[in-house]
C-alpha cells in the first residue's frame, strides 16, 4: 500500500480475528515508531509489547474503553522517558511515534486503535502499576492491534473551514 | 512503510514552489489523523508570504530553513472543540505526523519546528497570524522542494522495547 493511501484509509479498528501477529511484524511496527521525529531528536520513547491474555484483560479492568483488547493479538504501551525529554515535548514525540505505528499497521493489513492514557491521572496510575513502570516514565497511550474483522470506509475529514491562508 | 522509514527532517530547499493541489493533499492527510472521540480540534494556517517567513524566523530561530521553503504550515489547536478534554496535544501532533509523511511520500521535504509549549514563540506566532485567544499554535512545518538527500536513518533501539512488563 502506498503511503498516502495508508494515511487516508486508516480507521480505528476494534474487531479482530484470532490470528496472532508474527514477531517480525511487531518489530517492523516498532521500527516505524522509532523513526518518528522528536524535539531535538531526543527519541524519548519506550514501548511495552504485550501479548499475554491475562495482562490485556488486566488493562480492561481499569481502562473503560479497552474492551477490544480481549480479541486483540497485541497491545503496545507507548511511554515517554521524562529524563530524556524533560519538557512537555515528550507528548508530541510519543504521539508522532504512535501515529507511525497506526499508519504502518494499516499499510501492513493490520487493524489498530489508539487508547488514550495521558493526561488522565487514574489511567496513568493504573498503567504504571500494572506494568511496573518507573517514576520517570509516563505512559502516553496503549495501541490495540490485530488482524481486522471489520472493514470501514475511508473517512472524508477534510474541512476547508479549518484552512487559513497567510493569516487567520 | 518506505515513507515512514525513509522520512528525515529536510532543511535545505531549492526555493521552488509546491503546487496548491499537493498542499491540499498534505492537509487531507493531516485531517485523516485519529483524534480523541474524533474531536478533530485542528486548524492550519498555510503561509507562502516571504515577509511572514522572515518574521517567523525572528520569532523562532530554529525555523531558518524557511529562507528557501515553499510553504510554512502552522498547525494550531482550538481546545474548545474538544469533547474529550486533555487530548488536544496528541490529536494535533498525530495530524502533524500525517502531514510530514504525506510531504515525504509526495517527494517533498519538511521540518517540524516546535512552538507550544514555549511561551515566547506562542505569543509571537499568535500576534503575527492574528490568532484568536483560544487558538494555540503548536508547531511550524517548513515545507519545500528538497535540495539535499538524506539516507534513511536506522533509529531502532532494542533496549527501548520491553516484553509484557517494564
Amino acid at each position: 500500500m502506498e503511503a498516502i493511501e495508508a494515511i487516508m484509509t486508516r480507521r480505528s479498528i476494534r474487531k479482530y480475528k484470532s490470528k496472532k501477529i508474527p514477531d517480525e511484524i511487531i518489530t517492523t511496527l516498532l521500527k516505524a515508531a522509532m523513526n518518528a521525529p522528536s524535539a531535538h531528536n531526543k527519541q524519548p520513547w519506550h514501548f511495552i509489547v504485550v501479548d499475554d491474555y491475562e495482562t490485556k484483560m488486566d488493562v480492561t479492568e481499569y481502562h473503560q474503553y479497552s474492551k477490544m483488547l480481549e480479541q486483540a493479538s497485541h497491545a503496545i504501551v507507548v511511554l515517554g522517558d521524562n529524563e530524556i525529554q524533560t519538557t512537555d515535548f515528550w507528548i508530541h514525540d510519543c504521539s508522532a511515534a504512535t501515529e507511525n505505528i497506526l499508519i504502518a499497521a494499516n499499510a501492513l493489513g493490520l487493524g489498530a486503535v489508539w487508547l488514550g492514557v495521558h493526561p488522565n491521572e487514574a489511567l496513568i496510575e493504573g498503567t504504571k502499576k500494572l506494568f511496573d513502570i518507573p517514576a520517570h516514565v509516563t505512559p502516553l497511550g496503549i495501541i490495540s492491534l490485530g488482524y481486522p474483522d471489520e472493514t470501514k470506509p475511508a473517512r472524508q475529514n477534510y474541512n476547508q473551514e479549518r484552512v487559513h491562508r497567510n493569516n487567520w | 512503510m518506505k515513507a515512514i522509514l525513509g522520512r528525515r527532517s529536510i532543511r535545505k530547499f531549492t526555493g521552488e514552489k509546491i503546487p496548491d493541489e499537493d498542499v491540499k493533499k498534505f492537509l487531507e492527510a493531516a485531517m485523516a489523523a485519529p483524534s480523541a472521540c474524533n474531536q478533530q480540534p485542528w486548524h492550519f494556517v498555510v503561509i507562502e508570504d516571504k515577509k511572514s517567513f522572515n518574521k517567523i524566523m525572528e520569532i523562532q530561530p530554529y525555523t531558518r530553513m524557511l529562507e528557501k521553503a515553499s510553504h510554512a504550515i502552522v498547525v494550531c489547536a482550538d481546545p474548545e472543540l474538544q469533547t474529550c478534554p486533555g487530548f488536544w496535544v496528541q490529536d494535533i501532533t498525530a495530524a502533524t505526523e500525517n502531514l510530514l509523511l504525506a510531504v515525504h511520500a509526495l517527494g517533498y521535504g519538511a521540518t517540524w519546528c516546535g512552538i507550544y509549549p514555549n511561551d515566547n514563540p506562542v505569543w509571537g506566532i499568535r500576534e503575527l497570524l492574528s490568532l484568536p485567544k483560544n487558538i494555540m499554535p503548536l508547531n511550524v512545518i517548513a515545507i519545500g522542494v528538497p535540495d539535499e538527500e538524506k539516507p534513511p536513518s536506522d533509529r531502532y533501539k532494542e533496549e527501548r522495547v520491553h516484553n509484557e512488563k517494564w
